[in-house]
């Protein structure tokens, strides 16, 4: 299982099928605003809040773990015309020059601190980056105890969306296992394209269209359903 | 702190009966107070179901309990042994008692009465000051079963039936539950019925009360903030690892 590829290491991929996610970009922009200041977004990943806050004329700097990740928002960004500043830093210790009004960790990506420690380091982190009296906000989906009851190790559809070149439908599934009592969740993560008579296509010389992927022993990867949204579920479901 | 209500909580006079059955944790607790060398003190010790058998086995053993008709029960019981325990009737979360202790316990999720962080935390700090250098807390807490997570509330199911102990007649026991899942809190509602000797329903007894369940992250959370720097948690009396959410979380909490 560790030698699965990561989904971070297929930003593409995680564009694709989650990017059109925009609920929750009006609450970062207010929230932004009510800060008046600075704002930094912890695990920023292909920048799909932070463009949005950056289009929205709001000073937003950016940290996330995954290179590859950063280079797709730099390159977006390139693309839009803007620049960006996000370092490459674990959210559990990173060192930014600045200080900020509103520190974001949005989108569930709390939950990838795996354990009390992580999340005491994380959230330290996070406030010594704070301005006086500025706030530090974190989205997490709430576990229902539903979630927790789940069947153990089924492949769930989580997002469909259409290839926006060639129209034909990209599944996003994932594969979850669970330790109720370490509030972990272990997700496979595997992203496919399906070509026009509905089977599925596997890689293309493009771009590959499925990606296994795993997180050591964790919460992780990027499964962000769509009809629940959230980059990991450990927080369980969420109605949307 | 909210209040803790006893109001509604068990008839003194019926506890002992309604949990005859329940003997596995008694073993444990009067082997940790041997082990201890030294005074113990037991937090809401209600009846004496653990504390009686303690002082029997040679164990110089305080207790402390809110209920002052739990307290009356224990002494009788005490009195008809020969025994004059010291026990005080005082809140968990601010008490104090004249002198330090080996062991502190808290069993039979006695700290689940307490219902909100903020009474977890003084629960525990008080429980600290109250051991020696190097002496331990002691309590054990079920850890929230996801099965009985997601059942509907206010569902009466039958919890178990055992024979009385007196008269051999079968007591039955039943409970309607209501999940606060955000907060963490259950409520409870069991009717304790008794039959009598021909088949037919004899005295029933109906008590309410509520427990706050508790993670094992968050637990180990709330140690830590109590100033626990060491500590350990079973999945059960028998000290084997705590791993299914169904286990009880037996923890041990030392002051270095």
């Amino acid at each position: 299982m560790t030698a699965l590829p990561s989904p971070y290491d297929a930003p593409e991929l995680y564009d694709l099928v989650l990017s059109h996610f925009d609920d929750d970009l009006r609450f970062w922009f207010e929230e932004a605003r009510r800060g008046g200041g600075p704002v930094l977004d912890v695990a920023c990943g292909t920048g799909r809040v932070m463009l949005s806050l950056l289009d929205h004329g709001v000073d937003v700097d950016g940290v996330d773990l995954s290179g590859p990740m950063l280079e797709r928002l730099r390159a977006k960004a390139t693309s839009k015309g803007m620049a960006v500043r996000a370092a490459l830093a674990d959210m559990r210790d990173f060192t930014m020059p600045r200080r900020y009004a509103r520190v974001f960790i949005t989108f569930n990506g709390f939950a990838h601190c795996e354990t009390v420690e992580d999340q005491l380091r994380c959230l330290r982190c996070c406030r010594e980056h704070l301005e006086p009296g500025g706030a530090l906000v974190v989205h997490m989906s709430y576990p229902a105890a539903s979630y927790w009851v789940e069947p153990e190790s089924e492949r769930v559809l989580e997002a469909e969306v259409a290839h926006p070149a060639s129209g034909h439908p990209v599944r996003m599934y994932d594969t979850r296992t669970k330790d109720p009592v370490a509030q972990r969740q272990h997700s496979i993560v595997e992203i496919e394209e399906l070509d026009g008579a509905g089977a599925s296509r596997g890689p293309t010389a493009s771009r590959p269209t499925s990606a296994g992927c795993t997180a050591s022993n964790s919460s992780c990867c990027c499964a962000a359903p769509a009809s629940r949204a959230g980059r990991s579920r450990p927080a369980g479901s969420r109605s949307r | 702190m909210g209040t803790i209500d006893i109001q509604q909580y068990i008839d003194p006079e019926v506890y002992d009966l309604a949990y005859s059955w329940l003997t596995e944790d008694i073993t444990f607790y009067v082997e940790r107070a041997k082990q201890a060398g030294g005074p113990v003190l037991e937090v809401g010790c209600g009846t004496g179901r653990v504390l009686i058998p303690t002082l029997q086995a040679g164990g110089d053993i305080d207790g402390l309990d809110l209920h002052p008709g739990m307290l009356e029960v224990l002494r009788r019981k005490a009195a008809a042994l020969g025994l004059t325990p010291r026990l005080v009737n005082a809140d968990m979360r601010d008490f104090t008692m004249p002198r330090r202790y080996r062991l502190v316990t808290i069993p039979f999720r006695g700290f689940m009465h307490v219902l909100d962080t903020e009474g977890q935390l003084h629960t525990l700090r008080c429980c600290r000051e109250h051991l020696e250098s190097g002496g331990a807390l002691v309590l054990n807490l079920f850890h929230p079963s996801f099965d009985r997570l997601v059942e509907p509330d206010g569902e009466e199911r039958q919890e178990r039936e055992f024979a009385h102990p007196e008269t051999g007649l079968p007591v039955g026991v039943y409970a309607r539950r209501w999940l606060d899942r955000v907060n963490q809190i259950l409520r409870a509602e069991m009717e304790i019925r008794e039959s009598d000797p021909r088949g037919y329903a004899g005295p029933s007894h109906t008590h309410r009360f509520a427990l706050r369940w508790t993670y094992k992250a968050e637990m180990e959370l709330l140690l830590q903030s109590a100033g626990f720097t060491r500590f350990e948690v079973a999945g059960g009396f028998d000290d084997r690892p705590l791993e299914r959410d169904t286990d009880e979380m037996v923890w041990t909490a030392w002051r270095d």
